[in-house]
């Protein structure tokens, strides 16, 4: 890249490397930033609504991932050009705040790019685009707010709560048994809900999945659900009314940290070593039976010995559970963690209904159920399906339904789904642009006419006519004043599923108000970001 | 490019004297004018950000003139005046200011370039810069206002208006009240304290910028917890808090350290004692009264069910700074030994809670006694964009913290700029001498301001800037603080639109970019070592080659200037 010449027309070394280094500025920059960014929204479109598509990736070691998550597909997508590197952050802040709609703030940024070319050609500064692009966001903002709906819901009504849970689901590949999904999820969150704090810890909802069965076997189990057997295959499969001991010791004679060795030069003191240890096994499983204790789940392995003596005194016993698992069965069972064997006691154990094995059809993969516990704070949602690529889809979908959810705790407002938001907030956008003197007001409409792309993209995706159907919705929303509002009807979207009818209403189509709210701040917000940019500087490998 | 120069560059060799000194301040000129021209368009409200990649992949987009020039990895000797210069603004001075810096030392230099052609002495220059440096800066001091003496709420509102003109021309512009007053309320918080680290700046990707907030205390991530940790209560009122600088896990007390045993019933003893000191250490803990137990180093799982066994909160691998902040915000004191904990050294707050942010966990810790820290946490849609919105941040406190403690304002948007190049203009004809070329020069590269303003904004420099000086020229003084009019392309009157800047920026830079317009025009000569040079030629083979071509036939001279 050369920056300047002198009067002889030789260029000056001002840079390191700079003959390496390419610049891009001015318009050029950005239209080569905006087509960055439009063509990530465009992989991403096809995937919207009820009737999108999934895609196949494939990382570099040959897994296949087959998803409809936005965040999802972006993040696999390895990207290296920097302004679609954004695109993919938009799509995962959306993920990490809301969990949801992730794919309708990508199109949404990219629609806003590509009316920001538009104008850009006729010579509107950039950063007014932004400015009014961020005018117009806080009127479809606060638009929003006037559109939305509060929806009262309690531990026993979940209806609601199913409802919008379901519209989540209905766009990803398990909207087969979409309903029986989404109550599981409803359920779930409910259970670990802080509702008067308005908190869920997420956390506390493990969810898992295993080969085999149908996706209609997935079920809620209020308790925890471990990949693990007992240790001795001839130990009990059921136990009811278990005492749990959980233990971050192994069953095994202690060890000192500090550097040792022990010198035995006599046979008796041999003997009396492997006599010591030998007790050391006894007193072990002594304490834990003393206490109560009628199964025992343990961080650590544990001698054959002391297996042996276990599966002896008849003593059920679990090795090998990892850390967080043993904190959530801690957790559940209201027990404590007991790092020695001398702590042990009768108040530090864990309580469970029903502790079983289960085994899964022929295979003999076992996996242990610890449930009815004592704090139902812990659940987990354990999934079945026919292979792998559909338990992680499934993962994925159940994550965003739990995240609307959870986001329903929060802040229970919702609108309409089904681009019916989008569309009553370009009506009202459009009719605020007038309002706004100056180059902005263009900018403004520009943001309408982008907010149009989502119901469309529905539409198209369904197999409408996009532009015919986006039309009729439109005159639609305006035409009918409904009672209550007495104005604009903003509950008419687009009908992806042939229902019949356009009221979103009576579809049951949901989305949450944070969630929508979200996805304009944040596409706005990005988009401002990339038209602010009028240099690109790089070294030459990029 | 090298062929179409290939017979300049022969001419060249035969006829210029190289040993000439003008030749190599002329060139030197031309190459600090050059890299002003890349931070030139990222000045003002209207200012456009760059995206530099540097060399090992990392991407940044920015606004800031500092950060900018120096991702740019600038080699020339003379240009790197200007990247110091941008740096010292930016670091030790103000913070604030380092696009305009730049701007001014490169504007001098191209004002004193005609000049120099004609054969003027750099020095006399140079003189008659520092004579209008000085009368500049006199003219700003007697031009700033100040806000000392008012009560606190209007002082609030003051600052927050310096904040919200440094904001202006940033990213999250759009949010300017929204920072400006979460800015002013974090400074106003530390007080005048001279720790600017206690201002902790936390960034969680997600959520928009709306979303940030401002904690009365200390605010931090989540550390690495090990089983158990989930059991501890997450939220105390007016807890005591330990601060500790030990492991707490059960480890050898010794390296290297080895037992025998000739016994093996001493066995369990051994073990047994190693197990009663890091038992001791957790009940000196407990005993202290402390419900929050903050580490530096780690806090196994031993110590983490103990604490959750007895409804204490503790977090290890505290980061060192966060350490210090909720030290300094809860009258604590880190402590290096579990002995004899006393309440004095132990700290308070308000209420602890840990709480969640966007996707992650963070341990809050607010209404601190003391209340000497703050912590911004910032969201954003984007990693850049939060990276990029904390530089923002960090110059709006910067001006803040100035503004606060020297107190006065000058007005901004071009006002002061083309008031003082009046002022200058004026008093230049009242010079005998060469002197008033170079002092109406200097006045007239200051309004490069105003220009640029205009430019980056699309409007008609030199319509505005007529109308500017028309409306400064009034004798009666009242067309003083009017500046560019961002929003119509007109001019306005700046101090009326609170568009302020503290006067010290503004002293500072015009006080460095003529100092680095000094010393670029009194260099005539640069000698470089040409070995080191061949050795950069070595590392960098590329570069070296392509430099070789540049310079192909005019050789000797490239190797004398540079």
């Amino acid at each position: 890249m050369a920056l300047a010449f002198d009067e002889y027309g030789r260029p000056f070394i001002i840079i390191k490397e700079q003959e390496q280094k390419t610049r891009l500025r001015g318009l050029d920059a950005q239209k080569a930033n905006i087509s960055a960014g439009r063509s990530v929204a465009r992989i991403l479109r096809t995937s919207l609504g009820p009737k999108g598509m999934d895609k196949m990736l494939s990382s570099p070691d040959g897994d296949v991932t087959i998803t409809n998550d936005g965040a999802t597909i972006l993040e696999q997508m390895d990207v290296d050009n920097q302004i679609a590197k954004l695109m993919v952050e938009l799509s995962r802040s959306q993920d990490y705040e809301i969990g949801d709609g992730t794919t309708g703030v990508v199109v949404m940024a990219g629609s806003l790019l590509e009316q920001a070319e538009k104008l850009l050609e006729r010579g509107i500064h950039p950063i007014r685009i932004a400015e009014g692009y961020e005018l117009a966001s806080r009127i479809a903002v606060e638009h929003l707010e006037r559109i939305a709906h509060k929806f009262e819901f309690g531990e026993n009504n979940i209806e609601s709560l199913v409802q919008t849970c379901m519209t989540t689901l209905s766009s990803k590949i398990v909207n087969r048994c979409k309903r029986q999904l989404a109550e599981i999820s409803v359920k779930a969150v409910l259970a670990v809900a802080d509702l008067e704090r308005k908190d869920v810890n997420l956390d506390l909802i493990k969810v898992d999945g295993k080969v085999g069965g149908k996706l209609e076997d997935t079920e809620l189990i209020y308790g925890i659900v471990v990949d693990k057997d007992m240790s001795h295959p001839q130990m009990p499969k059921q136990i009811q009314d278990a005492n749990i001991a959980i233990l971050t010791c192994p069953f095994e004679p202690p060890k000192p940290k500090t550097k040792h060795k022990v010198d035995i030069d006599t046979v008796e003191k041999f003997e009396a070593l492997r006599r010591q240890e030998h007790q050391y096994f006894d007193d072990m499983v002594q304490q834990c039976k003393d206490v109560g204790a009628t199964l025992v789940i343990c961080q650590w392995g544990f001698d054959d010995e002391a297996n042996h003596l276990l599966m002896h005194r008849n003593l059920p016993a679990v090795r090998w559970v990892g850390g967080v698992e043993l904190e959530l069965i801690a957790i559940a069972t209201g027990g404590r963690i007991v790092p020695r064997f001398q702590e042990l006691t009768a108040e530090k154990l864990g309580k469970a209904g029903l502790v079983r094995e289960k085994s899964f059809g022929t295979t003999k993969d076992r996996m242990l159920y610890i449930e009815h516990c004592a704090n139902s704070r812990a659940v987990t949602v354990f999934i079945r399906g026919g292979n792998k690529m559909m338990i992680e889809e499934t993962k994925r979908s159940i994550h965003d339904a739990l995240c609307v959810a959870r986001n329903l705790i929060r802040n229970n407002s919702i609108v309409y789904g089904g681009g019916s938001a989008e569309i009553a907030c370009s009506i009202a956008v459009e009719a605020a642009a007038d309002r706004y003197p100056g180059v902005e007001q263009y900018a403004i409409r520009a943001f309408a006419d982008a907010l149009d792309a989502i119901p469309m993209a529905l539409a198209e995706n369904s197999g409408l006519q996009p532009i015919e159907t986006l039309s009729a919705v439109k005159s639609q929303q305006i035409k009918i004043p409904t009672r209550v509002m007495q104005e604009n009807n903003p509950h008419c979207g687009i009908d992806c599923n042939d229902v019949g009818t356009t009221d979103m209403r009576e579809q049951n189509v949901f989305e949450t108000l944070i969630g929508k709210q979200q996805q304009v701040l944040l596409a706005t917000q990005v988009v401002k970001m990339i038209l602010k940019i009028d240099d690109v500087i790089s070294a030459a490998e990029f | 490019m090298a062929s179409m120069m290939q017979p300049q560059i022969i001419l060249l060799k035969e006829g210029t004297d190289t040993s000439q000194g003008k030749a190599q301040l002329v060139s030197n000129i031309n190459a600090c004018t050059a890299v002003a021209d890349v931070v030139r368009t990222t000045l003002g409200p209207r200012g456009m950000d760059k995206l530099i990649h540097d060399a090992n992949g990392s991407v940044t987009i920015s606004n800031d003139g500092a950060t900018i020039m120096k991702l740019l990895d600038i080699v020339h000797p003379a240009a790197k005046i200007l990247v110091d210069i941008a740096k010292s603004q930016d670091s030790e001075v103000v913070g604030d200011g380092t696009t305009t810096v730049v701007l001014l030392a490169a504007e001098f230099l191209r004002e004193a370039k005609p000049f120099i052609e004609d054969g003027v002495h750099p020095q006399n220059l140079i003189r008659s810069y520092r004579t209008a440096c000085n009368l500049a800066i006199d003219k700003v001091k007697s031009l700033a206002t100040s806000i000392e003496g008012k009560s606190l709420e209007e002082k609030k509102s003051l600052l927050s208006k310096c904040a919200q003109t440094t904001l202006n021309s940033k990213l999250i512009g759009g949010e300017k009240e929204f920072f400006a007053t979460m800015v002013v309320n974090a400074v106003i918080a530390i007080g005048t304290d001279d720790r600017l680290n206690m201002i902790g700046i936390k960034k969680v990707p997600g959520g928009n910028m709306r979303d940030s907030f401002l904690v009365d205390g200390v605010a931090f991530k989540k550390t690495f917890s090990y089983a158990g940790f989930e059991q501890q209560p997450k939220k105390f009122l007016n807890p005591k808090i330990l601060l500790l600088n030990i492991e707490l896990e059960l480890k050898s007390e010794k390296e290297n350290a080895e037992i025998r045993l000739s016994d093996p019933s001493q066995y369990q003893s051994i073990v047994d004692a190693e197990w009663n000191i890091i038992y001791e250490k957790l009940d000196k803990c407990v005993q202290s009264g402390a419900k929050v137990v903050l580490s530096r180093l780690a806090i196994g799982d031993l110590a983490t069910q103990y604490f959750a066994d007895r409804d204490i909160f503790c977090a290890g691998r505290v980061a060192e700074e966060d350490l210090q902040r909720v030290a300094a915000a809860s009258g604590g004191t880190v402590q290096t030994t579990v002995n004899n904990v006393i309440d004095e050294v132990l700290g308070t707050c308000e209420v602890f809670e840990e709480k969640q942010v966007g996707n992650e966990r963070f341990n809050i810790f607010s209404g601190c006694p003391s209340g000497r820290t703050a912590t911004i946490v910032l969201r954003g849609g984007a990693d850049q964009f939060i990276e990029e919105a904390e530089r923002s941040l960090h110059d709006a406190i910067m001006i803040v913290r100035r503004a606060l403690k020297n107190s006065t304002v000058v007005a901004g948007g071009g006002a002061i700029d083309m008031e003082i190049s009046r002022y200058l203009r004026q008093h230049a004809r009242s010079i005998l001498g060469k002197s008033q070329l170079f002092i109406n020069s200097y006045a007239k590269a200051l309004e490069i301001i105003p220009r640029q303003l205009c430019d980056n904004a699309g409007f008609d420099a030199t319509d505005v800037l007529n109308k500017l000086r028309q409306k400064h020229a009034h004798a009666s003084g009242e067309g003083a603080p009017y500046g560019v009019d961002i929003n119509t392309g007109g001019i306005a009157d700046s101090f009326a639109n609170f568009v302020w800047e503290p006067a010290v920026v503004k002293i500072n830079a015009i006080n460095a970019a003529t100092e680095a317009a000094c010393l670029v025009l009194s260099v005539d000569e640069t000698v470089k070592n040409p070995k080191s040079e061949s050795a950069q030629g070595d590392a960098a083979a590329m570069g070296g080659r392509g430099r070789g071509g540049a310079f192909r036939g005019g050789r000797g001279r490239g190797m004398r200037r540079r």
